[in-house]
């Protein structure tokens, strides 16, 4: 009698498994077509139709780039970059979002729907007289003034978080370190900061990606190769030896895109759960 | 009495302390910023030229008549409604595959992450190569489907849905999480009552899940828009807007104006023209969010 519902259920089985390799599919093979490029010889770069399974790989690219950029240079601008704005951030933010949850003060509202709509600001709204001001400042081409503009633009995001990590443990502890003397820095390093270190944690990653990803700031505001950051390798790569305008070096830019890429992956994939955590926060709650 | 309210003025004074570097900071190169945008836009003001003379609303009547701007406005609505709808329906489609139970449920969840995590600019670059007409991936999988190889970002229409499709490849990430921990908020009594009511999964998704997530969707589906009307990367690594103006985006064309050409009154104009969308969809939006609330 259940040969039919069963049938069915195999036939609806099937279908959510061809969906889930579909979704797979989809979403590696490009990034997979990235690494072959950078990785295959020079002369099976272009063949038609593509060969999906290389015989041989070449490192050849990787050392091209190394010699032609100083791409060692950098991916540590990078690193200060995305390590020091992510600090720089957090510990203000820290403590804006103590006071929020906290302090009951008059004004703590405005201060978090100020932070929202200051972040629906686009940033192309603001670059040109951002652009004035470091000339003025004497902040182009300096990593300190790369600094401000990435921390400020994790501000507003990051605060939000805390407060609401902040909101969700219980006021007893602090309360019972207050009567004990704690000095105010002491309860706050000692006392809520292990509490809050998952929100701490889960920030610090998100906001390392989002400041090794950054272009747009960069490419205004960082022009010297003392101050460049990987992001803009990519398209420096696209024209190493080339002859013309539209010889694009395919591989060299893949090779690039391979290493500013890396370090994001081994990052999701090792805190996957603490991502999804940051990300979903930060609408939820 | 009175240590009492020394108390509560030490509190509000110790409060205002620790927001002000926040605020401060944000204040100097975000809303400052910004005023001053909305201050150039009336000045004619370029580096170049070493002008800087008032020309009220010149600026913005120079808007009414460029031809640039028209067609970035008409893409920049073909991109946002094209992609945030397919983002949201493979969003959800993705939120629930993930949701189910089945073996390689972990990886796949991880796989899911990965568009997020790569630079836009990476993303944006490596699709041009993934475009190409002889060497790239997709042309290879149509052509040995159907024998074509169409040229993605020469004409006009493929060049959009090139861009389009790229940026809903690295974006939907973030909204199948979102939705797939909307789905984990609903309770599984809900789902069994149903099933109990004689109900099919099509008709509990259709009855129950999709009317609980509408709140969700609808934010999701402005936050989505703003974004997608402030993009920038993919269109300046993948198209340069073109061809011609095909794909370009308001962001991109302050950019150019602002740091190629170096009009900066111009660019400061066309700015405030970008704001002033991202403001409409923001408050329309709300309204939306408020109703499907009420709803609830």
């Amino acid at each position: 009698m259940n040969i039919q519902l069963i049938s069915k259920r195999r036939f609806q089985t099937t279908l959510f498994y061809l969906a889930v390799i579909l979704f797979l599919i989809v979403v590696l093979l490009p990034i997979y077509y990235i690494f072959l490029t950078a990785f295959a010889p020079s002369g099976k770069l272009f063949t038609v139709p593509l060969t999906y399974v290389p015989r041989s790989l070449a490192t050849a690219r990787f050392q091209d780039i190394f010699g032609a950029l100083p791409i060692a240079r950098y991916m540590l601008n990078s690193t200060l970059l995305a390590t020091f704005s992510t600090i720089l951030a957090l510990t203000v933010s820290l403590l804006a979002a103590y006071a929020i949850a906290r302090l009951n003060f008059p004004g703590a509202n405005m201060v978090m729907i100020g932070l929202l709509a200051s972040s629906m600001l686009p940033g192309t709204a603001t670059v040109i007289p951002l652009f004035q001001m470091f000339q003025t400042l004497k902040l182009m081409d300096t990593l300190h003034g790369l600094l401000i503009l990435y921390g400020s633009a994790l501000l507003p995001i990051t605060t939000w978080v805390l407060v609401s990590f902040l909101r969700q443990v219980p006021v007893e502890i602090e309360d019972a370190a207050k009567v004990d003397g704690a000095s105010f820095f002491q309860l706050l390093w000692r006392i809520v900061l292990p509490v809050i270190r998952p929100g701490v944690a889960t920030m610090f990653l998100i906001n390392f990606i989002i400041g090794w990803n950054e272009f747009f700031t960069p490419l205004i505001f960082a022009r010297g190769a003392g101050v460049k950051v990987i992001t803009m390798a990519l398209s420096e790569a696209q024209v190493i030896g080339a002859r013309s305008e539209f010889d694009v070096s395919w591989g060299n830019m893949s090779a690039v895109a391979i290493l500013t890429t890396i370090p994001v992956f081994i990052i999701t994939l090792i805190f996957q759960r603490q991502i999804v955590e940051g990300i979903t926060s930060g609408v939820f709650k | 009495m009175f240590g009492q309210q020394n108390l509560s003025t030490r509190r509000i004074l110790l409060a205002w302390l620790l927001v002000t570097p926040v605020v401060l900071w944000r204040l100097l190169t975000s809303v400052y910023p910004f005023l001053r945008t909305f201050y150039i836009s009336f000045f004619d003001n370029s580096p170049v030229r070493r002008t800087f003379d008032f020309v009220g609303l010149d600026n913005y009547m120079a808007l009414t008549r460029d031809a640039n701007v028209d067609a970035t406005l008409t893409f920049t609505l073909f991109f946002t409604v094209t992609s945030v709808a397919l983002q949201v329906v493979l969003g959800l489609a993705i939120a629930e595959l993930l949701n189910q139970r089945f073996k390689m449920r972990n990886f796949a969840r991880a796989v899911n992450l990965l568009p997020w995590a790569m630079a836009p600019i990476v993303i944006a670059t490596a699709a041009r190569w993934i475009f190409h007409q002889d060497y790239g991936l997709i042309n290879d999988i149509i052509w040995r489907i159907s024998g074509e190889r169409p040229l993605w970002l020469v004409n006009f229409t493929t060049a959009r849905f090139a861009v389009t499709i790229t940026d809903v490849w690295k974006n939907t990430a973030f909204l199948a999480v979102i939705f797939l921990s909307g789905l984990q908020g609903i309770p599984l009594e809900l789902y069994e009552a149903a099933k109990i009511d004689g109900a099919d999964g099509a008709r509990s998704y259709w009855y129950i899940t999709l009317p609980l997530l509408m709140p969700l969707i609808i934010s999701m589906i402005i936050f989505t828009a703003i974004f997608r009307v402030l993009t920038f990367e993919i269109v300046y690594a993948l198209t340069n807007g073109g061809p011609g103006t095909a794909t370009s985006l308001l962001s991109y064309l302050v950019y150019l104006e602002g740091f190629r050409v170096l009009n900066f009154g111009y660019a400061s104009a066309i700015a405030m023209l970008l704001f002033f969308i991202v403001l409409i969809v923001g408050v329309l939006g709300y309204g939306f969010l408020r109703r499907a609330w009420e709803r609830l």
